[in-house]
């Protein structure tokens, strides 16, 4: 892995509209809107808008990055990378750095517009919590998409994306906030990896149905481990075979 | 037991050998695809490998580049692993199909693959060589085939590599792209590279390897310079313009092996030209236009690798 390989994986996901659209429009966009219609001046629904819209561009953005894995490994471009000094694990390595840069700018852009437009205040470690903390807690989805890239095709990878976000966005409180869930459906999320990343973002701004920012990491670490063997395990399972 | 070593020269024994494959063999469910393979290439040859669709060439390629597992044999380049030399920058390749990421430019392209060796040749460098400077900021997706095999070409030279293994190169190349090709190549060779490339274009053979290795049902059945291999099948074509001949009749000639006929014209392949050539005078007395030539390496090539005739030259 290299600086200058690391640039160009970037750039290439930042040519993609449909990137741009889900990962950095669509949190802003939904951000502001959704206070205009739900908000009504309390700060606490603003907060909790905030932290659901960063989660949900962060989480998007790394899902779209390792979802691309699929169209690199069917037209040869991996087997042209084992023929480089690149491991398998430098790939992997260089794949999931690039997942998190992507997700930085949801966890920038909606902090700083609650911030300065919708006049969100925070201490110190709040705002930690909101960018860093959510920025940390997507890993686990870095992980799931580079997974689910190396298990789809061109052709599928598509709607296996798009399945997997709107189950992790609508089931796991970021688009349903978890204030409006009946109590099955709270049952539920919180199965999902996004109900905790919802949650490390949550505590900063409301203590209403909010869980300890300690067992949230916990259970995320756990997510982290459980896909990242996953990860590996496909990955050797894929370069042996061919 | 089909092999056919012609030379034996001091050059290709294992000591300092760019490639050494012994006992190579890999199948696929019930497929032997390579079958028992032994090959040592010495620094600086520039070798083709031919052979039909299915005879195991590619099968070879990824074994030597470390790419997929033999079941058994050994596989060294340069005295050391195949994933050792990759890691050493030693080997660059360029493999069947497309392996260009459609969302990255040219220059991008080469100089991501740059970034991941240690020791490259500048990015601007390759691309000049490949003849593609011009495309640099191109996006890979807006390529001809022909652009696109230099790009590769470009990724496959950029790491300034001492053995150079190309698996058909020139496919989806028109004839101009090709002729371009084999020049650029000509400026790495000369520099005293090792050059293996698998092809289906005999006359790319004839024209730019040292020595040709030709393959059948995961073996190796031929093995020598051109002129060697095509020494190999004695037989001769005759062609003429025979009025009034028909394949069943030409065929009964004594010496025949086989037999074309285009109207008037046939193409006689034999392996005793003088025999055949007097009964078909006796037989068809206004034949004209005679011509006698030696079979080639295409003759030698079809008669090697055809299943019946392989099997008994020794």
């Amino acid at each position: 892995m290299s600086f200058g390989y690391l640039v160009v994986e970037v750039r290439r996901v930042l040519r993609s509209t449909r990137f741009l659209i889900f990962s950095v429009v669509f949190p802003v966009l939904l951000f502001l809107l959704y206070v205009g219609i739900f908000a009504n001046g309390d700060q606490a629904v603003v907060g909790v808008l905030m932290v659901n819209m960063t989660a949900f561009g962060a989480l998007s953005a790394t899902l779209f990055a390792g979802g691309r894995l699929a169209v690199e490994r069917s037209v040869g471009w991996q087997r042209q990378l084992r023929l480089t000094p690149l491991t398998g694990a430098g790939y992997l390595a260089a794949k999931g750095v690039t997942a998190m840069l992507l997700a930085l700018p949801a966890v920038v852009l909606v902090p700083l517009l609650g911030a300065v437009a919708e006049g969100v205040s925070l201490d110190g470690a709040g705002w930690l919590r909101v960018t860093v903390g959510i920025w940390l807690a997507v890993i686990p989805f870095a992980l799931i998409g580079l997974l689910i890239g190396q298990l789809g095709t061109p052709d599928s990878i598509q709607p296996i994306m798009s399945l997997t976000m709107m189950a992790m966005s609508l089931l796991g409180g970021i688009f349903i906030p978890v204030d409006t869930m009946p109590s099955w459906l709270l049952d539920v999320a919180q199965i999902l990896p996004s109900y905790w990343l919802g949650q490390v973002g949550r505590g900063a701004v409301t203590t209403d149905l909010s869980v300890n920012l300690g067992k949230a990491v916990l259970v995320l670490a756990v997510w982290t481990a459980a896909v990242g063997i996953g990860v590996v395990r496909r990955y050797r399972r894929d370069s042996a075979r061919v | 037991m089909n092999t056919t070593q012609i030379s034996q020269d001091g050059s290709r024994t294992s000591a300092g050998a760019a490639v050494m494959l012994t006992g190579l063999r890999k199948s696929y469910g019930d497929v032997r695809a390579v079958d028992g393979l032994d090959l040592v290439i010495a620094p600086g040859e520039v070798v083709a490998l031919l052979g039909p669709n299915g005879a195991g060439k590619s099968t070879t390629v990824d074994m030597m580049l470390g790419l997929t597992r033999p079941d058994s044999g050994n596989v060294t380049i340069f005295g050391s692993s195949p994933r050792d030399a990759v890691a050493a920058g030693a080997i660059g390749a360029m493999l069947q199909g497309g392996a260009l990421l459609d969302d990255a430019t040219v220059g991008e392209t080469v100089g991501m693959v740059a970034s991941l060796h240690r020791k490259p040749m500048p990015v601007a460098e390759a691309l000049r060589r490949t003849g593609i400077e011009d495309l640099a900021a191109r996006r890979c997706n807006k390529l001809s085939g022909g652009q696109k095999q230099r790009v590769r070409f470009a990724v496959a030279l950029v790491s300034d590599p001492d053995l150079l293994v190309l698996d058909e190169p020139t496919a989806a190349m028109d004839v101009q792209s090709r002729r371009d090709f084999w020049k650029s190549m000509h400026g790495f060779t000369n520099t005293g590279r090792t050059v293996l490339f698998a092809t289906h274009y005999l006359e790319e053979a004839e024209n730019y390897a040292d020595r040709v290795v030709l393959m059948r049902a995961g073996r190796i059945v031929a093995d020598g310079s051109v002129a060697e291999v095509t020494s190999l099948v004695s037989g001769r074509v005759i062609r003429a313009a025979v009025p009034g001949a028909t394949e069943s009749a030409l065929a009964v000639l004594p010496a025949v092996t086989e037999v074309e006929v285009r109207a008037a014209n046939v193409a006689i392949s034999s392996n005793d030209s003088d025999t055949t050539l007097r009964a078909l005078l006796a037989t068809f007395p206004q034949a004209h236009d005679i011509e006698v030539t030696a079979m080639g390496l295409e003759g030698a090539f079809l008669s090697l690798t055809s299943s019946e005739n392989g099997a008994d030259l020794s």
